[in-house]
């Protein structure tokens, strides 16, 4: 590497002009039209968009691994002397893994079940004939140990089952990295990750870079993750590259619409939550058919005539800088755009009018008290033979929550935290061994499911995974009058039902006879909440009701809910790991780890002043969608602790900042403080 | 481990007393009285009195159960009602002849499908996925008898190139060898069908999960992609499937032994049955359902040798 690569960044690999085509049985899906980018040398460059904007595609197509149906259409990628997209075969197989490397977006699914990572990182390094193994060996534990694997030598020799998801994560950098590699991609290195773990790895990769003096490329729809780790950012939009620059003149002065849409709808960014959350109307445009104009002007609140029919100028500035947009040249510009940052330029200034005071009702809708639920982890035979004494562990312990009519209650927890057992408890779906669950003052647990089944009128669900719930044999007319039939409710008529329930969730009419493959995500989820309306049910258990949507579209079905939930009186227990969002919606949240509530109160108190470390790392933990505010270190370590060995003091001792001997001897109990506030924590913050 | 396969053999022992069970009461339920066919019609009373209470014949049945469960579990499966000899030396004498025809009927059917399979799987909708395809349907829908007799119609009579008939001499294993081709051929046929359709599924299913497009971002070679990791994780439902198919197969040893006159397990049963002979078809089906039982716990034991998660969940 040259000494002067500080003072000018070359290019590592330059991408020009590339373009990719699907073949589809609907045809042509020009999936990449001219995508045109540098990637600096020891820079963090980060490719950001939405679904369906291409950004993964431009990854796969630069290491030629693109689906088979995928066909590069012309371009060049310059990867020191060699054009990638014209490689061999052979060429790119001595690329991969060797110059370019790859950490994937879930270790989950990523990292082969039935091989060790001894095994794994063994035959990354085999174009190393002169290495012995021991050698080789010998380098998979120095850099598992890089990455912040413990026992790197032990570990070295376990499955990928055996390592959490952070871990597995830490793992999977480690591989990329193992052969040194000049550019690192990243595919989304967080996405399945939970909140603290995010934290840590963005930290891990900032510090690896450093170290390292690698360039990586960071692909992600997170804006928050952008703007903590990149230097240079690139913002894809159905298929093209609309902007790209300095991270922070992206996130300070976005010149594109698209770019300073997308960034005033990012649910973090917002500090007012009583507003409504701004949406970009519409959906990302039809790549079959023939483009003509920018690609963004059907969207765009400041289209022209124009837009739609004249590409847009290239604007660029510097070397990295480019922006596509009438506004910025030419006869069409306009000197006051861009906007200064707090104006508004999508959605603008809707007060909602959707929380008016409510008058706290003393009857609660939903009433958990004290609640217990234990799963069994050792039959009783072999427990004996191996004389285990625990056999269960506690997945939900001695929560207590409340909702009342019209009241949002967020239950927020990680992976494991028990909040989505303490969701199927409430609707009776999991056998609890201790407590109460009170639906307007009825004792429901562990009813009988013949005398529950007229109760699940009154509470409805609404799943994850709206699209993978649904049969997909089943017209939309015929999923959202579900309800009715499995309610043996006769004396309504389904076609006008069908039409009430639509119109409620702003869903045109003719969607009713889609099925639910046609849908788009956001179109899903409204299908999913005009279900769980139907029977005109009282309380609403979403389940992570956001997840996977995109940040242009989330605020669409959380300001459904929110009118919804306003008309109807609705209350809501909202389960969800993503803080952003609840904040928005919630009333008062509720905190689990390790299925205990740990805090619980107003939710702007909360965001304002936790008072439980974990609570504090958790609303710390969020990276923030600005380049100025990034954090200085992780504010937690370590990872959720396996139900099998809770710790016998505080769950959360062994990871928090403050913890004391005390903290580690005895379970903190919950203390109900004077603002109506509940926690469990003995050295409450600021108390 | 250890736990896992104690519990396993409890269960194969309760199989194994059902299949007596079931054995026995079909037997005593089914019409003929088994002292006559052995001493014939014209027997006298005192010869039928002697034989039923040599038998046991003359106790109530629960008692005639408990003696052959008794029996049976020291290794006494009773004698040939013709020859007087223990029905176990004749299980015993037969029952190599078996399992090296259903050995290398599974074997060359293994050789050939898996491979097959993982080729068809690595290039859909080429030549060699469609060639597979056609072959796997056409060699499933023809009856292994069917198989037996054109083979031996073809290869034994007109062509002359391997025997026709009988398990050649023995000591001889040339001889015993060519024996086997033209049996192990017909049992094994169809089976190249199941394994290459199985492999091929599961295979494409793997070829499409994230960890391979890893292993392919590593830029392993495809011969490292292929075979050291998809086919290690799709294998795992084959081997499930290859050990359930060794009982299918023992039913099939009963055509290809019949047709090739071969002696074995297969055609033992067979002739016992035509002649009535109790002991041999009780003896014979419970060393039949043994092997079966014994083959699928093993194949259950593979597959957690080859998944760990497997492994660490028994």
């Amino acid at each position: 590497m040259p000494k002067d690569a500080q003072h000018a960044p070359e290019t590592l690999l330059d991408v020009r002009n590339l373009s990719v085509d699907f073949r589809t049985p609907r045809g042509r899906v020009k999936a990449l039209r001219d995508i045109t980018f540098p990637i600096r040398k020891n820079r963090i460059v980060g490719i950001v968009g939405e679904s369906g904007s291409g950004k993964s595609t431009v990854l796969w197509a630069l290491l030629g691994l693109l689906a088979k149906n995928a066909e590069v259409m012309g371009g060049e990628a310059r990867f020191g002397d060699r054009d990638l997209l014209k490689a061999s075969e052979a060429q790119l197989r001595a690329t991969r893994g060797e110059e370019i490397s790859v950490v994937f977006q879930d270790p989950m699914t990523s990292q082969i079940p039935v091989l060790t990572y001894g095994r794994q990182m063994l035959d990354i390094l085999y174009r190393r004939p002169d290495v012995s193994a021991a050698e080789k060996r010998r380098m998979a534990v120095d850099m598992l140990a890089k990455v912040g694997i413990p026992d790197p030598d032990k570990r070295i020799d376990q499955y990928p089952h055996h390592f959490s998801g952070g871990m597995r994560q830490r793992a999977g950098i480690a591989m990329a990295l193992l052969t040194g590699p000049q550019l690192l991609l990243a595919d989304e290195p967080t996405t399945a990750l939970d909140v603290t773990m995010e934290a840590q790895i963005i930290h891990l990769l900032q510090d690896l870079q450093k170290e390292l003096d690698a360039t990586v490329v960071v692909v992600s729809h997170n804006l928050g993750l952008i703007a903590e780790l990149c230097d240079d950012v690139v913002v894809m939009y159905a298929g093209e590259v609309i902007e790209a620059g300095d991270v922070r003149e992206i996130f300070h002065n976005a010149q594109h619409p698209y770019t300073r849409a997308l960034l005033e709808c990012d649910p973090a960014r917002i500090d007012d939550v009583s507003r409504k959350l701004p949406v970009i109307p519409g959906d990302i445009p039809d790549l079959t058919r023939a483009l003509s104009g920018c690609i963004y002007a059907p969207r765009c609140q400041r289209a022209m005539p124009v837009c739609r029919t004249e590409t847009p100028p290239d604007v660029r500035r510097g070397e990295m800088s480019q922006a596509r947009c009438h506004l910025l040249e030419g006869p069409h510009h306009d000197p006051d755009w861009p906007p200064p940052l707090d104006v508004m330029t999508v959605g603008a200034g809707e007060t909602s009018a959707s929380k008016p005071a409510r008058a706290v009702s003393d009857k609660p809708l939903l009433e958990v008290s004290d609640l217990n639920v234990q799963f069994e982890t050792v039959g009783p035979l072999r427990a004996r033979l191996k004389g285990i004494d625990q056999r269960h562990v506690d997945a939900v312990l001695d929560v207590s929550l409340s909702v009342a009519p019209g009241e949002t209650v967020g239950l927020v927890g990680e992976s494991g935290s028990g909040k989505t057992t303490l969701g199927r408890c409430v609707l009776n779906l999991v056998q609890a061994q201790g407590g109460s669950v009170r639906f307007e003052g009825q004792d429901t647990l562990n009813m009988p499911e013949g005398r529950f089944k007229p109760l699940r009128r009154d509470m409805a669900m609404m799943f994850q995974d709206p699209v993978g719930s649904f049969s997909p044999r089943k017209s939309v007319r015929a999923l959202i009058t579900e309800p009715f039939q499995i309610h043996g409710v006769t004396d309504v008529d389904l076609d006008a039902e069908a039409e009430r329930l639509a119109e409620m969730v702003r869903l045109p009419k003719p969607f009713l006879s889609r099925y639910p493959h046609e849908l788009s995500g956001g179109q899903a989820r409204r299908v999913g909440v005009a279900r769980a309306l139907a029977l005109n049910p009282k309380l609403i258990i979403a389940d992570e009701p956001t997840a996977g949507l995109d940040v242009s579209v989330q605020g669409e079905i959380l300001n459904l809910m929110a009118d919804l939930q306003a008309e109807h009186g609705l209350g809501y227990l909202i389960i969800t790991h993503n803080l952003p969002v609840v904040r928005h919606i919630a009333d008062r949240l509720a905190i689990m780890y390790l299925g205990r509530i740990v805090e619980e109160g107003r939710t702007d108190e909360v965001f304002a002043r936790p008072v439980h470390p974990y609570t504090k790392a958790l609303v710390e933990g969020v990276p923030q969608p600005d380049p100025d505010r990034r954090r200085a270190h992780v504010s937690i370590s370590g990872e959720v602790p396996s139900l099998l060995n809770r710790p016998k003091g505080c769950d959360f001792a062994g990871r928090c900042p403050i913890a004391q001997d005390r903290c580690r001897a005895e379970k903190p109990p919950h203390v109900t403080m004077a603002d109506g506030r509940r926690h469990a924590c003995h050295f409450p913050i600021g108390q | 481990m250890l736990y896992y396969l104690a519990k396993r053999l409890g269960l194969s022992a309760v199989v194994v007393c059902l299949v007596v069970l079931v054995l026995f009461s079909l037997l005593y339920f089914i019409p003929g009285d088994p002292v006559t066919i052995a001493l014939g019609p014209r027997a006298t009373e005192e010869a039928i009195a002697r034989y039923a209470e040599k038998m046991h014949l003359d106790e109530p049945v629960w008692r005639q159960f408990l003696i052959y469960i008794g029996n049976a579990l020291t290794g006494d499966l009773g004698l040939d009602v013709f020859s007087d000899r223990p029905v176990t030396a004749i299980i015993m004498e037969r029952i190599g002849f078996t399992l090296a025809l259903v050995g290398a009927g599974m074997g060359w059917a293994m050789l050939l499908g898996i491979p097959l399979g993982c080729l068809a799987a690595v290039k859909p909708n080429s030549w060699i996925d469609r060639i597979t395809g056609v072959l796997s349907v056409g060699t499933i829908a023809v009856p292994s008898f069917l198989v037996s007799i054109w083979a031996l119609l073809i290869f034994a009579v007109h062509l002359r190139w391997l025997p026709a008939i009988g398990a050649g001499e023995p000591g001889q294993i040339g001889d015993q060898l060519s024996h086997l081709i033209l049996p192990a051929f017909a049992i094994g046929l169809s089976w190249v069908g199941y394994l290459a359709r199985m492999v091929r599924a599961s295979m494409l299913e793997v070829m499409g999960e994230n960890y391979i497009r890893s292993a392919r971002a590593f830029g392993l070679l495809p011969r490292r992609v292929i075979f050291g990791y998809a086919l290690r994780v799709a294998i795992l439902p084959t081997i499930t499937l290859i050990g359930m198919g060794f009982g299918g197969m023992i039913s099939s040893t009963v055509f290809a032994e019949i047709i090739f006159a071969r002696p074995g397990i297969g055609k033992l049963i067979f002739d016992a049955v035509m002649a009535r002979n109790f002991p041999i078809v009780q003896g014979a089906v419970l060393v039949a359902t043994g092997l079966y039982i014994f083959v699928v716990l093993f194949s259950d034991i593979l597959i957690a040798w080859f998944d760990p998660r497997v492994r660490e969940s028994l």
